[in-house]
């Protein structure tokens, strides 16, 4: 028995190394005619928790492909790798897409802490990656190779406090936050001082309440935020959380106006929450209903005439993602990595589908928000705020 | 001490070196972060091992140790500006924000506070058993990564840390793991390695023999979380960013899989388990890519690695009920039995 697992042991190792060596001599043959192909590596969460995301961006970097299937007269070919929402694989998979299958730039991920995980893997390599819909400003920060196609969380805080100021008049503001949540947590950060600066009033904010992902009571929180009589609530957080959130509230008969973010702009959360979120307001990238630009247009006819369904907006941002790689390269002439980056860093006016695109030092997007409310069940465009 | 086995043992490690050596030097990038990932698993492996396979005792809360010891590393060794950066927040409290120390003591004191935090979790948990051990301590893992989600002053919350220095190479993740395996094996061998297994075996007959269960307990829980908090140390400076949501129950799963594949309670089943688990997970990537057979292309679909290392795993377990090694160990004695017979068939 004990021969038998040895031996069996040894099989598996020689197969293990048998596969690792044939995969690698695979390459060297791709390698061998100079490029004249151009790779994009993707890397996005394919399998686990966030595979859903996953799949609406590789949608979007299809798409793409398939109406700009060339630069500079090379084709383009795009190795897609699954990071399995975990942020070691994530790195791994990065680490692969540079040193393994020698892409000329990476596009991804879904979910800031992925895209994070791959950040200094890109910067040591000296390859150009474009994030799809990762918000937390680290992602970008301190790294000359990572940009964004979407804008970061300051400045969709800094939106909504603007429109809580402005439009709604409001003085004092509740916030719940989504305390496990980086993206929840940054935006509240970016709302508060922004809205404390607009006030004057230190005090503006009133309340400050913190969930976990994955909560479903939240009536402490509500009732305090009721006792505080703020004049709007601000929300952002995961769609089915914030959608139990807005129904309770309903259900304890507050009646103050819920702010949120991008993530509420799913089916779903009007789906759990029903009558109760009609009449909140968010901000968002992108609105198929409003085309921002001409890119959108070919965007949006093409992904109804493919899915014959309506695109959410992280679908349109990888597909920003990929257009402006592509456009980078142009401008750059080569597909060289270094040359791409540069181009990259000098991008300022670019049409994309979900808005006009300018990357500022740090390689974030500042283009403008969309606020959308939610009119008997459905989304409605409110309007467009530009960058300052 | 110079005697023939002791000298074949050292010049088994000493081989070892060699062919780490050899493989840092000639494989690429790729290859040589997953052979780091091996090193790491295979310390954090064992150190699951010492406590599930050893003593019995089955511990659910490994990433929460993990977790502590990449936290307590990863604040210590980030320089000041780094830590500035990071902490947009809220500002990082002031007794840790000019802190900066080497990886190598960051790594030790991340163990050391992972060893107090679990001794002081030991000595109320561990008068629970089986089952209800496993929820109490899977329990306190979730309650770690609540707690450093929390402390935004602290551990920056949820945002998480980035900009680690990547210390993390093959002499640190590859040595740190051959320490470990010639720590486990001679504790093994000791009087307390022998008390372990025999509170495993039958907790009333060992306290009949006069051992002291909750010391040796507490023993085992202590050093095995010392060895999770390295581990965590290595793996986020071999990342260069950590969050709190990377040390959730999934990662103790993965270390729990390594050590039930290898066979709970065996070190070089661990150690071989680990390489394994690592190496194929990369290894079977070419799976999820559309595949060309020469006359039929199978179109790409994501996930089918997974589907095929479940599969593999089904089948381990379906034939081997106890883990590739079981209980066995790899020796010099088994080596020289397994080599011994080739030489016998050859002749």
């Amino acid at each position: 028995m004990k021969k038998i697992s040895l031996l069996l042991v040894l099989v598996l190792v020689l197969s293990i190394a048998l596969t690792a060596c044939s995969s690698s001599s695979n390459d060297v043959a791709v390698e061998e005619p100079t490029q004249e192909v151009v790779k994009f590596g993707v890397f996005e969460p394919l399998t686990g928790a966030n595979a859903a995301g996953g799949a609406m961006e590789i949608e979007g970097i299809e798409l793409a492909q398939e109406l700009y299937p060339e630069v500079l007269g090379m084709p383009i070919e795009l190795v897609v790798v699954d990071n399995k929402s975990d942020k070691v694989e994530a790195a791994n998979a990065a680490t692969k897409l540079v040193d393994q299958d020698k892409v000329n730039a990476v596009i991804g991920s879904w979910g800031s802490s992925l895209s994070m995980a791959a950040g200094p893997i890109v910067m040591d390599a000296g390859i150009p990656a474009v994030g799809t819909s990762c918000t937390n400003p680290l992602v970008t920060l301190g790294n000359d190779f990572y940009f964004r196609v979407t804008f970061i969380d300051s400045f969709q805080g800094v939106v909504m406090a603007n429109y809580a100021y402005e439009v709604l008049g409001a003085s004092k503001v509740a916030i719940v936050q989504e305390i496990s949540n980086d993206y929840s947590v940054g935006l509240v950060k970016f709302f508060t001082d922004e809205f404390i600066k607009l006030t004057g009033d230190a005090d503006s904010i009133v309340y400050v309440a913190n969930y976990n992902t994955g909560d479903q009571d939240f009536t402490a929180q509500l009732t305090n935020i009721k006792s505080m009589n703020p004049d709007a609530i601000f929300a952002p957080g995961n769609y089915s959380e914030s959608a139990m959130l807005i129904k309770q509230a309903k259900e304890l008969d507050i009646t103050t106006p819920f702010l949120g973010a991008d993530t509420w702009e799913t089916p779903e959360f009007i789906e759990i929450g029903g009558e109760a979120v009609n009449g909140t307001v968010f901000s968002t990238f992108f609105d198929s209903q409003v085309p921002l630009t001409p890119e959108s247009e070919v965007f949006l006819d093409a992904y109804r005439a493919k899915f014959n369904k309506e695109p959410a907006s992280v679908t349109a941002l990888a597909y920003d993602a990929y257009i402006l790689l592509v456009n980078a390269i142009e401008r750059a002439g080569s597909a060289d990595p270094a040359a791409i980056r540069d181009a990259l860093a000098e991008t300022t006016g670019f049409d994309g589908a979900a808005g006009v695109i300018a990357l500022d030092a740090n390689g974030d997007a500042v283009k403008n928000a969309v606020i959308k409310t939610i009119e008997n069940g459905e989304f409605t465009y409110l309007t467009t705020i530009a960058p300052k | 001490m110079f005697n023939k086995k002791n000298l074949y043992r050292m010049g088994l490690i000493l081989l070892t070196v060699i062919v780490l050596a050899i493989l840092n030097s000639v494989l690429g990038k790729y290859q040589v972060r997953i052979l780091n990932l091996a090193g790491i698993y295979i310390v954090l492996g064992l150190s699951l091992n010492l406590i599930n396979g050893f003593t019995g005792l089955f511990s659910l809360g490994h990433a929460g140790f993990m977790a502590i010891g990449a936290y307590t590393s990863a604040l210590l060794t980030m320089s000041a500006v780094q830590k500035q950066a990071n902490f947009f927040v809220q500002p990082i409290v002031p007794w840790l924000a000019n802190i900066e120390l080497g990886f190598l003591p960051a790594m030790m004191i991340g163990g050391i506070v992972s060893a107090i935090i679990g001794a002081l979790l030991a000595a109320p948990i561990l008068r629970l058993k089986d089952d209800y051990l496993a929820i109490a301590t899977l329990g306190f893992g979730e309650i770690i990564r609540v707690i450093f989600t929390n402390t935004q002053s602290l551990t920056n919350g949820a945002l998480g840390l980035k900009g680690l220095t990547r210390f993390t190479n093959v002499p640190y993740s590859w040595g740190i793991a051959l320490l470990t395996i010639i720590f486990m094996f001679s504790l093994r061998r000791s009087s307390y390695g022998k008390a372990f297994m025999a509170i495993r075996e039958d907790e009333i007959a060992a306290e009949a023999m006069g051992i002291d269960l909750f010391k040796h307990k507490l023993l085992a829980f202590t050093i095995g979380s010392f060895f999770a908090g390295v581990g965590g140390a290595l793996l986020a400076h071999l990342m260069g960013t950590i969050d709190p949501l990377m040390f959730r129950f999934l990662m103790t799963f993965n270390i729990l899989l390594i050590v039930v594949l290898g066979g709970i309670g065996s070190i070089s089943g661990t150690v071989i388990s680990a390489i394994i688990v690592t190496v194929s997970m990369e290894a079977l990537r070419f799976l999820d890519s559309a595949i060309n057979l020469g006359f039929v292309v199978i179109p790409s679909v994501p996930g089918m690695r997974m589907v095929l290392f479940s599969m593999l795993l089904m089948l381990v377990i379906l034939f081997y009920q106890h883990g590739l090694m079981g209980r066995d160990e790899i020796t010099l004695d088994t080596l020289g039995g397994f080599f011994g017979k080739f030489k016998k068939k050859e002749a």
